[in-house]
């Protein structure tokens, strides 16, 4: 399994009926086996991006291209994990692992590789559990041993974590980018939390907003992502904050509307969701 | 660890616990079953009792439980009972079958495509509304046989509540089921078997639930229709020869199958069911 390269060639996105774009004119690249987090205010287009560069909505302007291929609809090759697990309460754990196997014709690889997942995600116990007993971080680990089992070569997440205690995910940012960099995936990650970006990506984009535009691009070269008390640490994430204040700053510039706010993400896409923290 | 082992003493003792008040509580539901059906035939024995002593109504006396019952019996040992049945169950089952065939993918064409759910919910409102049994000439015109016009009233009157509880199922489904199966490369055809029959199911086997007694119902007065078989017929035939106790012998079959379907329908969904209802 090998990341792909992923280049993303002026994306402009204008939802109907809606005055301003929610993203205009994005060009960025990732490469293989990069970990990119893209972060910014909530409303400010991270999802929106997320799911044209996953091929779930077609631009209105632009190209996504994967290892050169243009992205026009959604595959086993590039998935994404949203915020709710959404597993399939009528099938088992193990069932649930299988699907994209199953979807894509594989069926001879689920005897070996949903075992491999689950040992992956430390759920090889859970196969035949019935997915709604288990706690929230387990179904979104089986969310991303489903989301992994067709050996996809990128990983997107959309704020995958932020309906989990602080504990869970902490341990599921971690592992997740473990996870990622032991197969070599390349994987991109919105979030609006700082510190998630900064333990689990090489490199972020901070997007201002109205309309979502590159703010500036931060790299984030941390040695040590167990240890949150180090200085390298506190460095990276405050130069992270100084970059989000910026694009905060210059939307409130140009907008003249509230102020900094922490309200939490509202998500135009991710329709059903229980309170966020 | 020895915390561990109080800790699961405890849940033990929790689990019997709560397994006395459910055993206790399905022993009173099945008391107040038996106290209701008691009410019942106390109501019939005094109507009985009644039509008995009211001269203007003495020669339907055989209409009170005790004839009626001891004729039941009578009809069980000589397998009459069996034989009136079969028919009738026969053309309720093709009737709802066809009801399925056509309800379930209509239901979900109409729950997937906004459009079509536009197009017909003024003519499907409007349908209906229209008694099936209205449809009985028409039906009898276009039909060669008895049997035939019986199965579509049947169907005329079985297909809309599947229909609708599979369209209203399919509303209901959580939209990132989809974009996840999507995502997950399922073709159309995964999607309908994979994702939308098993989110679905409990809605469909409502719809057959209640379409099976809006069927059971419509049977009786349809089998007044030329057939010489069947439920309904035999009403009509007991009532043409007077012999009111083999008349409310049927009916108590009637309502005995129409119940014990119910009763297998209720129980199909809740052991196919993936719903936690907890
Ligand atoms: N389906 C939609 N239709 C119209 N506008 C939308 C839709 N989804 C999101 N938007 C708008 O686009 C902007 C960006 O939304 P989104 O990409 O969800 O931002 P983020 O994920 O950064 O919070 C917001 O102003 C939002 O209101
Ligand atoms: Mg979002």
């Amino acid at each position: 399994m090998r990341g792909a390269h992923l280049a993303v060639e002026g994306i402009t996105h204008r939802y109907r009926r809606a005055g301003q774009p929610a993203v205009c004119d994005i060009s960025f690249e990732v490469n293989p086996g990069e970990a990119l987090a893209l972060v910014g205010r909530s409303g400010c287009g991270k999802s929106t991006l997320l799911h044209i560069m996953a091929g779930l909505v077609p631009p209105t302007q632009g190209t996504v291209r994967i290892d050169g291929l243009s992205v026009v609809e959604p595959s086993p090759r590039w998935v994404v994990m949203f915020q709710q697990p959404s597993l399939y309460p009528w099938m088992s754990v193990a069932q649930n692992v299988a699907l994209g196997l199953k979807f894509t014709g594989r069926k001879r690889e689920i005897a070996t590789r949903v075992p491999e997942m689950l040992r992956l995600v430390e759920l090889s116990d859970y196969a035949d559990r019935n997915v709604q007993d288990l706690s929230g971080g387990q179904q979104q680990r089986v969310a991303l041993a489903r989301s992994l089992a067709s050996s996809p070569e990128v990983l997107m997440l959309d704020e995958p974590f932020s309906a989990l205690d602080a504990f869970t995910r902490g341990t599921l940012q971690r592992d997740v980018r473990r996870i990622a960099k032991d197969l070599g995936i390349t994987l991109v990650l919105v979030t609006h939390d700082l510190a998630e970006a900064v333990v689990m990506a090489d490199r972020a984009l901070v997007l201002a907003t109205n309309p979502g535009r590159i703010s500036k691009v931060v790299p984030i070269d941390l040695e040590n992502r167990d240890d949150l008390r180090t200085p390298e640490y506190a460095e990276a994430r405050a130069r992270l904050a100084a970059a989000y204040e910026t694009a905060a700053g210059r939307e409130l510039e140009s907008s003249g509307t509230g102020g900094p706010s922490a309200t939490p993400d509202d998500d135009g896409l991710n329709a059903a969701r229980p309170a966020a923290r | 660890m020895s915390t561990d082992l109080v800790a699961d003493a405890f849940m033990e003792g929790e689990v019997s616990a709560q397994r006395r008040a459910g055993q206790w509580k399905a022993l009173r539901s099945l008391g107040y079953a038996v106290a209701g059906m008691a009410l019942l035939l106390v109501a019939w024995w005094i109507g009985g009792l009644l039509v008995e002593n009211d001269p203007a109504l003495v020669a339907f006396a055989d209409f009170a439980p005790e004839p009626a019952l001891a004729r039941l019996v009578e009809m069980i040992a000589s397998g009459e009972a069996w034989a009136m049945t079969v028919p009738s169950l026969g053309r309720v089952m093709e009737g709802l079958a066809l009801a399925v065939a056509i309800g379930v993918p209509v239901g979900i064409a109409i729950g997937r495509v906004p459009v079509m759910r536009e197009i017909t919910n003024i003519p499907f409102q409007f349908l209906r509304m229209i008694s099936p049994l209205s449809w009985m000439p028409i039906a009898v015109m276009a039909f060669a046989t008895w049997d035939g016009a019986i199965v579509f009233l049947i169907m005329i009157a079985a297909v809309w509540p599947v229909l609708f509880s599979t369209a209203a199922g399919l509303k209901r489904v959580d939209p990132a089921w989809f974009r996840v199966a999507r995502n997950l490369g399922a073709r159309p055809w995964h999607m309908l078997f994979t994702i939308i029959l098993p989110a679905i199911s409990q809605d469909i086997l409502t719809g057959i639930r209640l379409a099976l007694g809006v069927a059971w119902i419509v049977l009786v007065p349809a089998e007044y229709l030329g057939v010489t078989s069947g439920l309904g017929y035999a009403i009509n035939d007991a009532r043409d020869t007077l012999e009111y106790d083999r008349l409310a012998a049927t009916v108590v079959i009637i309502g005995v199958i129409g119940f014990v379907l119910d009763f297998a329908c209720q129980q199909a969904i809740s052991r196919l069911s993936w719903h936690r209802d907890d």
